[in-house]
């Protein structure tokens, strides 16, 4: 180990605490921007939420009202109060998670045509991205869910959204790999990105696809993750990322992060020292959870302790992280029944890390940002 | 006492061992089992024959999620992203993946209790395409040839056993079990002729015809010193390839209305249904379709995603196509797998393999139309009503195209055999 990846992992390393476990599998739990709620759609259609401002993680009640797959999830950047999800089903709702009971404020019923596959909100708050299974991509008003633009051009299965930093552009990401920037104040596409590397069609099947963005805290960078797919049926791929310089569009690097098992890189985020925080999942029992700057060629953190990596979260005071995974043992043809004679069903456990501290950090974390409303 | 509706052995007005009994007291009989193909009754075996009864067999390789098409369970712990959405049969819901297919729901039936015993690909297969009957030591044919043997090639007499596929073609004599190689698959990879199809432009009709009576010839001192069926199969793939010499239009594809190409889809799988079509149209017995790659370990839900429309596109076109022509009351077509995919969702956010509750789908030939046979419980795990092997399929099918399998039986060098495992029944539900 040299002494580049020694300090920082001096810095960096994680170390698990503690597991939250539960009785169904999750789409990734995410830190609200409060740092109080764990908060993820689940494969039964509700909003799970965990209060972890105590010592341990306790549940709340779930949100319900979803359909199908309420994948899709993005809070507020400055009103702490609100979450917005979406599902398989094209429902599209906006909730004041931070309550007890709460009821959604605003709820839009066939926001698209099916699935939702991802939502964002632009840093000032006031826009909300959605894209889907139908092509679209959608511009809704996060006071009241009426609908500002849509956006028809993908013409593809619309997998990921996400703002520019400077909340002026949108872009997103296809099934075929081509990635398209929306001028905001234009409303139209000024711009694509080719990340068609992240795509193939194996006999009857397209497989791959733009799985998730991520731009870099200066706002210089976007990373493209997925997968350089090689077969479908039993997806098998490299795990891929794609770095683009934002100023000129070009591709500056692909990282591959594993082999062929390895498959899918299902999130990035940036921590704000600017090295990605990255999720992998591949075949059943196959997951990463590691630690990549842009300019190495390895990552210099890695884990594969995990099955199936899901989802990264870097919590608001910068020393937690919360990986979704999936239990071991989650495949296998014919019947598996436990000791009642039940099919059982696969879970995902949350796994929470700390990173180090600096000394002198204070015992209790530190007060967090106040929640502004737009 | 059960309720079931399958068929019961007593409805039958006459039983197996009856007729063996009859049969094997006559000299009739004795030549009956030599003489007219192997079957037991000469007078059942011809009538078979005469029947225009064709069949469209299409074969999803892999195992087709049946929670992502026939049954699904929206809003389960088990039931993935997709809607269900109602179909030309009031109550009947499938899967949002299949728009087109559901419009054509008032001609097909969905039989959702299929419960089998293999789940595994390399057996599964086989089994699943052979009707899974008693182990009596044979290896028993696939649907296809047994089709081909019971009713020959009919009037087209184009080869009866016919297989559009993927990748290459050739002669898959194997598919014939203990018929004898006669019976294979003739493959056509990729729907295109077999090689050299057109005769060479060095050669007239009529040398043709001198040197085809020169090959009969010698086949017929090559039959005197081999086994009947060896040479039946050598002497039948050459009489095969002429007889398609002569049909090469069945492989012009620049004679398909481009409305028809774009209604299948120019993808494999269209192009190759709308060549069945074409092989139906000209009366070839048995037409096997087949699509590869749909084993979703992983990405299940992506891969059915694109999967899926584009077997929704041609499935449907063909079965309204059918329909129109008035073909579909002379036409069976089936729709299956070697088996169907887990409810429990892997970590690869895939389905694995689940014999013990799944679903195939089949129309024509009287089949009843727009009605679903069997259930699941609501979480799609496991059959909440009579379960149906494979074995009560085949013999519904049979029944279908008027074949009794308590009056019809396979003759193997003196053994009878039955066609369908001999303690399943047809299920009354689709052919009562």
């Amino acid at each position: 180990m040299n002494e580049d990846t020694k300090t920082l992992l001096s810095l960096y390393e994680p170390k698990e605490q503690k597991v939250i476990k539960n009785d169904r599998q999750l789409f990734g739990a995410y830190f609200s921007p409060c740092g109080r709620f764990l908060v993820s759609g689940d494969y039964e259609a509700r909003i799970r939420r965990w209060d972890i401002s105590l010592g341990t993680p306790q549940e709340l009640t779930a949100l319900e009202g979803h359909n199908g797959w309420p994948q899709a999830m993005a809070f507020h950047p400055t009103d702490h109060s609100l979450l917005f999800t979406a599902d398989s089903w094209g429902q599209i709702r906006c909730w004041p998670f931070d309550q007890e009971n709460p009821q959604a404020n605003w709820t839009i019923e066939n926001a698209h045509d099916g699935w939702v596959r991802m939502l964002a909100v632009s840093p000032d708050g006031k826009l909300l991205a959605s894209c889907g299974y139908d092509k679209m991509v959608c511009l809704w008003s996060t006071t009241d869910g009426k609908k500002l633009a849509e956006f028809s051009d993908h013409g593809e299965d619309v997998f990921c959204v996400a703002f520019h930093l400077d909340g002026k552009s949108l872009v997103s990401g296809d099934m075929k790999g081509k990635v398209k920037q929306w001028d905001l104040a234009q409303r139209k596409c000024i711009r694509e990105f080719d990340a068609s590397i992240l795509f193939t069609e194996h006999r009857l099947q397209e497989v791959g696809g733009v799985r998730c963005f991520a731009f870099s805290p200066d706002g210089k960078t976007l990373a493209v993750g997925g997968t350089k797919p090689k077969n479908g049926g039993n997806v098998q791929g490299d795990p891929t990322i794609l770095l683009f310089d934002w100023k000129t569009g070009k591709e500056q690097k692909s990282l591959t992060l594993g082999k062929s098992g390895d498959v899918y890189v299902y999130d990035i985020q940036f921590h704000p020292d600017g090295f990605m925080i990255v999720a992998i999942s591949g075949g059943p029992g196959i997951g990463k959870f590691l630690y990549q700057r842009p300019e190495d060629e390895e990552p210099f953190f890695i884990t594969t302790k995990m099955s199936n990596c899901h989802s990264v979260s870097l919590h608001p005071d910068g020393y937690r992280i919360a990986v979704t995974a999936t239990n071991r043992g989650s495949n296998g043809n014919g019947r598996r029944l436990d000791k009642d004679g039940e099919y059982l069903g696969n879970t995902s456990p949350v796994h929470l890390f700390e990173l180090p501290k600096p000394l002198g950090y204070p015992a209790s974390p530190p007060p967090l940002p106040e929640n502004k409303t737009s | 006492m059960s309720d079931s509706k399958l068929c019961k052995p007593w409805e039958h007005k006459i039983s197996r061992r009856q007729m063996l009994g009859h049969v094997a007291g006559t000299s009739a009989g004795a030549m009956g089992l030599g003489a007219l193909g192997g079957l037991v009754h000469p007078a059942v075996a011809e009538e078979i024959k005469k029947k225009d009864k064709q069949v469209l067999f299409v074969w999803i390789d892999g195992g087709m999620s049946q929670l992502e098409s026939w049954d699904p369970k929206p809003t389960t712990q088990f039931g993935g992203p997709f809607r269900a959405i109602p179909t030309s049969v009031s109550g009947i819901h499938i899967s949002e993946l299949l728009p087109k297919t559901a419009q054509q729901m008032h001609h097909l039936a969905i039989v959702r209790s299929l419960c089998t015993k293999d789940n595994s690909h390399s057996a599964g297969v086989a089994r699943i395409q052979r009707g899974d009957p008693k182990n009596r030591g044979v290896t028993y044919p696939y649907f296809g040839s047994a089709v081909a043997k019971l009713m020959g090639p009919g009037k087209s007499n184009l080869p009866p056993y016919i297989w559009i596929k993927p990748g290459s073609g050739g002669f898959m004599f194997k598919d014939a079990g203990f018929l004898g190689p006669k019976y294979g698959a003739l493959a056509f990879g990729d729907g295109k002729p077999p090689e050299n199809l057109t005769l060479h432009e060095s050669l007239t009709e009529v040398e043709d015809d001198q040197r085809n009576a020169l090959r009969e010839k010698a086949n017929r001192r090559y039959a005197r010193r081999r086994r009947k069926q060896s040479s039946e199969a050598n002497s039948y793939v050459y009489d095969m390839a002429r007889t398609l010499m002569k049909r090469e239009d069945l492989f012009d594809t620049t004679t398909f209305d481009p409305k028809d190409i774009e209604r299948y889809g120019t993808h494999e799988f269209g192009r190759h249904m709308l060549q069945a079509r074409k092989m139906l149209e000209a009366g070839v017995r048995f037409v096997k379709v087949n699509s590869y790659g749909w084993d979703t370990h992983g990405d299940n839900f992506n891969g059915h995603r694109s999967l899926m429309p584009r077997y929704d596109q041609a499935f449907a076109a063909m079965i309204e196509d059918l329909a129109e022509s008035g073909m579909l009351e002379h036409v069976l077509v089936v729709s299956l797998s070697e088996f169907g995919r887990t409810p429990r969702i892997n970590g690869h956010v895939g389905r694995d393999h689940w014999p013990e509750a799944w679903s195939t789908v089949m129309a024509g030939c009287g089949i009843k139309r727009g009605v679903v046979v069997g259930k699941t419980n609501a979480k799609g795990t496991f059959v909440d009503s009579d379960e149906h092997d494979i074995g009560n399929m085949f013999h519904t099918w049979f029944k279908a195209l008027d074949i009794d399998p308590f009056t019809v039986e396979y003759d193997n060098s003196g053994q009878p055999l039955p066609i369908a495992h001999d303690e399943m029944f047809a299920i009354e539900e689709l052919v009562g």
